[in-house]
């Protein structure tokens, strides 16, 4: 190797080493000086603002940390990207605003109302089989899209079930706009439920609203995880899957039924989706055909965030990018409908800077 | 184990059934009818319903196929038999169940369109041919008859004298093919490939004249895919990194050719052909942009970031931060043609020229690039990288140089089309155009160019013709995507491997070859 060759191959890996140093200081620097001038320059908004987005925030987080953890759960097994994981949601969201409508066309006359509607005679049950119906129909289209698309491709290389899963994304998208057409549909909450109620509370004289179905969230997403975390930990199937996980032929060899278990998976992480997909139609109301994209791709930021494969990083990923997502356009002084870029652009850098995530990637090694 | 096979049967059956039922749900029984009154030549006017003989023909042809698909695999020939036919009388039931629904709903009135669009009482009772509760019955009789003649057809098909003879036919054209070649006379087989060369050049030359602007405007967009589809296997392809967000891309390169030769927002009109070579310039310097700080990274993690890439910059495009310089949502309009000579040369056929000129010059360069040193080194970085690093192959550099290569392309393309429409918008590079294209080079086959070409024909030279299929193309894509996937992951024409590998020993290419339907 002459010296010339030598001084070259020098000089593109310094190259390499010295561009992310820079990238990483540009953006910190914009961000700090956004940052200063919203805080110090402008000064404008008082704590009821932050309050309040911090409530939107972890809201919107909590639906995120469901949807993160289908992703990390099967790319933990399969090591595949679900790409049509917003998908399954989407039809969550659906299957819970059916049921919704079902239980405000039956009547349950009393003597004092005569027009009274399943849904405000019973809401906590209504709200309930909501919550089931969403969940199940949901955790079959998961189940079916693993049997139908990607049982078959086990054994391919890696990018195949990818491009096989864009295209159960684009045909679940599109059944759904040929069954439902593409009309923009509402969730039809039971009064007690109604969006935009809530509680209020009082900071600096103003008042900030605590909406209902907002704490109902948080509540029955952080229930769902701890159930998760138990199921994972303690019990024979979340033994197997994570057997499954670290290496399937030796599950198999152990006794551990592969097909099944990564059915279940599958299973799991639709009927999270699912829930998560009635919170969020109960919470922002709207329904229609690409509702579980950008969820999508946020909840895999999410996952990715905290380090895939690792199911507290999916939550506290998930928790924290709806934080940011929510409290940054504001605290940077940039437009709201900007507030897309921001997730993307953590994306970006978390695999530029941290690829394997804050908690850690929990992946068997001869897989990565 | 009579236990477990019933199971398979009975899941069949419901597999097929539920399919019907989703065709009826999402109103694609209507289409199918009027694709198979179509190859009857019967034209159906669009908006109006063809007869229902075409109804039970599609329905026939279903339980065909469904009684193909679910014939046993092994015992004897009856038992395969039976299995099939168990199957189709298992799915033509639960049709059947379903009938009874639609005709409770027809016969009530019912209409539920509000919630599922293709419930219509003209949609459900063309289901049932028109007939009603007749057409229950019959629906259960064609799966019966037509499913069994189908397993019956598959069951033959695998005995060992039809495989004989089918081993036969194929060994016989092969043969006559090998015959044919040897036959040409030494001068075609040497020149043959200008040859054809040349009379391509010449007809391309004259069609564009004959065909009318339709077809022009049809193959154009064809042929502005082609160029973005080997664009993208350069990147996919060559050297194997997944990128999902091509579209960025085409916006660079669109967006320079908007803005440097529109009249709004700038009005700096540069002219044509120097925006077309800063529009390439510029989706390079994108992608360079992209590569420099991602090179590192896992497949599938690159495949999410380019994805994320392409989303950003169609956001910040249509965002009202740079609705100033770029137009936001409304886009960019009255983009100036190409001039040549001093003459305008926009019309639909100079258009098709200019194509034309781009697809030939494509091929070539990737031709020569797949070839040369570096293809060679993006083919191994592909199949395995750290083999290839450790004999010296430069990583970083190499897969940098394919996605600056590849973001040219995509920046010529996004220059030729936003003259060609004489407009640009941020919805003109979603995400879609980036998977159309993917799916393109999936489709036809990664490192194939006519398998390039195939594809940009299948997928967006036909529907445009099938008109009919409008709404469910989407659909139909996807479909076609996870289905090849399974059956033909190579693609339609799958890639044979360049033809340094043959020169010495016939044995190894045809191991590679065989390796590489597995690494592909």
């Amino acid at each position: 190797m002459t010296a010339k060759e030598k001084s070259s191959q020098v000089k593109q890996r310094d190259l390499s080493k010295i561009i992310r140093p820079i990238f990483g200081a540009l953006v910190a620097a914009y961000v700090l000086w956004r940052l200063y001038f919203v805080f110090i320059v402008e000064a404008k908004y008082g704590p009821q603002v932050w309050v309040s987005l911090l409530i939107a925030g972890l809201i919107i987080g909590a639906v995120y940390s469901l949807i993160a953890i289908g992703y990390t759960l099967v790319y933990g097994i399969l090591l595949m990207i679900n790409f049509a994981h917003g998908e399954v949601m989407m039809f969550g969201v659906y299957a819970g605003y059916f049921v919704l409508e079902a239980t405000k066309a039956i009547r349950v006359p009393t003597a004092a109302n005569p027009d009274l509607v399943f849904a405000d005679a019973y809401p906590a049950l209504s709200i309930i089989l909501t919550f089931i119906v969403g969940m199940g129909v949901a955790a079959l289209v998961g189940y079916y899209l693993e049997k139908i698309a990607y049982r078959p491709l086990r054994k391919a290389p890696r990018l195949i079930p990818l491009i096989s899963a864009i295209g159960a994304s684009f045909v679940l998208q599109n059944i759904s706009l040929l069954l439902f057409s593409p009309q923009l549909r509402n969730y039809n909450n039971p009064n007690a439920m109604a969006r935009g109620n809530g509680w209020k509370i009082i900071i600096n004289e103003t008042p900030v609203n605590v909406p209902y179905t907002g704490v109902f969230t948080l509540i029955l997403s952080v229930v769902l995880m701890l159930g998760l975390l138990y199921l994972v930990r303690n019990t024979r199937l979340g033994k197997s899957m994570r057997a499954v996980a670290l290496d399937k032929d030796t599950a198999a060899l152990m006794g551990i039924n592969v097909n099944q278990t990564i059915s279940s998976t599958f299973l799991i992480s639709g009927a999270l989706a699912g829930a998560a997909g009635v919170m969020w139609g109960l919470h922002n109301g709207q329904v229609y055909n690409t509702v579980g994209f950008l969820p999508g791709i946020k909840a895999f930021t999410a996952a990715v965030l905290g380090g895939i494969g690792n199911i507290p990083g999916a939550m506290m990923g998930g928790m924290l990018l709806g934080l940011v997502e929510s409290i940054g356009p504001t605290a940077l002084g940039i437009s709201y409908q900007l507030k897309d870029v921001i997730a993307f652009a953590i994306l970006i850098s978390i695999l530029i800077f941290k690829p394997s995530g804050i908690l850690g990637e929990v992946l068997s090694e001869e897989k990565v | 184990m009579k236990n477990h096979q019933a199971r398979t049967i009975i899941q069949k059956g419901l597999l097929f059934a539920l399919i019907l039922i989703l065709i009826m749900a999402i109103g694609f029984h209507e289409i199918a009818a009027a694709l198979v009154s179509r190859v009857f030549s019967v034209d159906v006017r669009r908006g109006s319903l063809p007869e229902v003989r075409f109804m039970m023909y599609f329905f026939g042809l279903y339980a065909f196929i469904s009684g193909w698909a679910t014939a046993g695999k092994e015992g004897s020939f009856s038992q395969k038999l039976l299995q099939g036919i168990v199957a189709s009388a298992v799915a033509g039931l639960i049709v059947a169940l379903f009938d009874i629904l639609l005709v409770y709903l027809v016969q009530n009135g019912i209409d539920i369109r509000e919630y599922l669009t293709a419930f219509s009482t003209a949609s459900m009772s063309y289901f049932l041919f028109d007939r009603g509760q007749a057409g229950l019955l019959q629906h259960l009789v064609y799966f019966v008859i037509f499913g069994g003649l189908g397993s019956l057809l598959h069951v033959i098909r695998d005995t060992e004298a039809a495989q004989n003879a089918i081993n036969k036919a194929s060994f016989f054209l092969k043969s006559s093919k090998e015959k044919i070649d040897n036959a040409l006379p030494p001068f075609v087989r040497k020149y043959g490939k200008y040859l054809v060369l040349m009379i391509v050049a010449v007809a391309m030359y004259i069609l564009p004249r004959l065909w009318g602007s339709y077809i022009n405007f049809v193959l154009g967009l064809v042929g502005l895919y082609v160029i973005a589809g080997i664009g993208l296997n350069i990147i996919v392809g060559l050297s194997g990194q997944l990128v999902l967000g091509y579209a960025a891309f085409f916006a660079m390169g669109a967006y320079s050719m908007a803005l440097l030769n529109a009249p709004t927002p700038h009005n700096i009109l540069l002219g044509f052909w120097p925006s077309l070579i800063v529009a390439m310039i510029m989706a390079v310097l994108a992608g360079l942009v992209l590569g420099l700080p991602l090179m590192g990274l896992r497949g599938d993690y690159l495949a999410i970031v380019t994805l994320g890439f392409g989303e950003i910059i169609r956001i910040l495009l249509k965002s009202d931060l740079l609705s100033n310089l770029t137009g936001g949502p409304r886009g960019i309009h009255d983009i100036q043609g190409p001039t040549l000579f001093g003459r305008p040369f926009f019309s639909d056929i100079n258009y098709m020229y200019i194509i034309f000129v781009a697809v030939a010059l494509t091929i070539f360069v990737y031709n020569r690039l797949q070839e040369s040193r570096t293809g060679r080194a993006w083919l191994s970085i592909k199949e395995d990288a750290i083999a290839s690093q450790a004999t010296g192959v430069n990583l970083k550099k190499y897969k940098l140089l394919a996605l600056a290569i590849g973001a040219a392309f995509a920046g010529l393309v996004g220059g030729i089309s936003a003259a060609r429409n004489q407009f640009t918008g941020p919805n003109d590079h979603s995400l879609l155009v980036s998977m159309n294209v993917l799916s393109i080079v999936i489709v036809g086959g990664v490192n194939s160019v006519p398998g390039i070409i195939l594809g940009a024909f299948t997928l967006k030279g036909l529907p445009e013709i099938l008109r009919e299929v409008e709404n469910y193309r989407q659909l139909l894509f996807g479909i076609l995507l996870i289905v090849m996937m399974i059956m033909r992951p190579n693609g339609l024409w799958p890639a044979t491997r360049p033809l340094y590998e043959h020169m010495d020993d016939p044995e190894s290419t045809k191991k590679t070859s065989g390796k590489e339907s597995n690494n592909a």
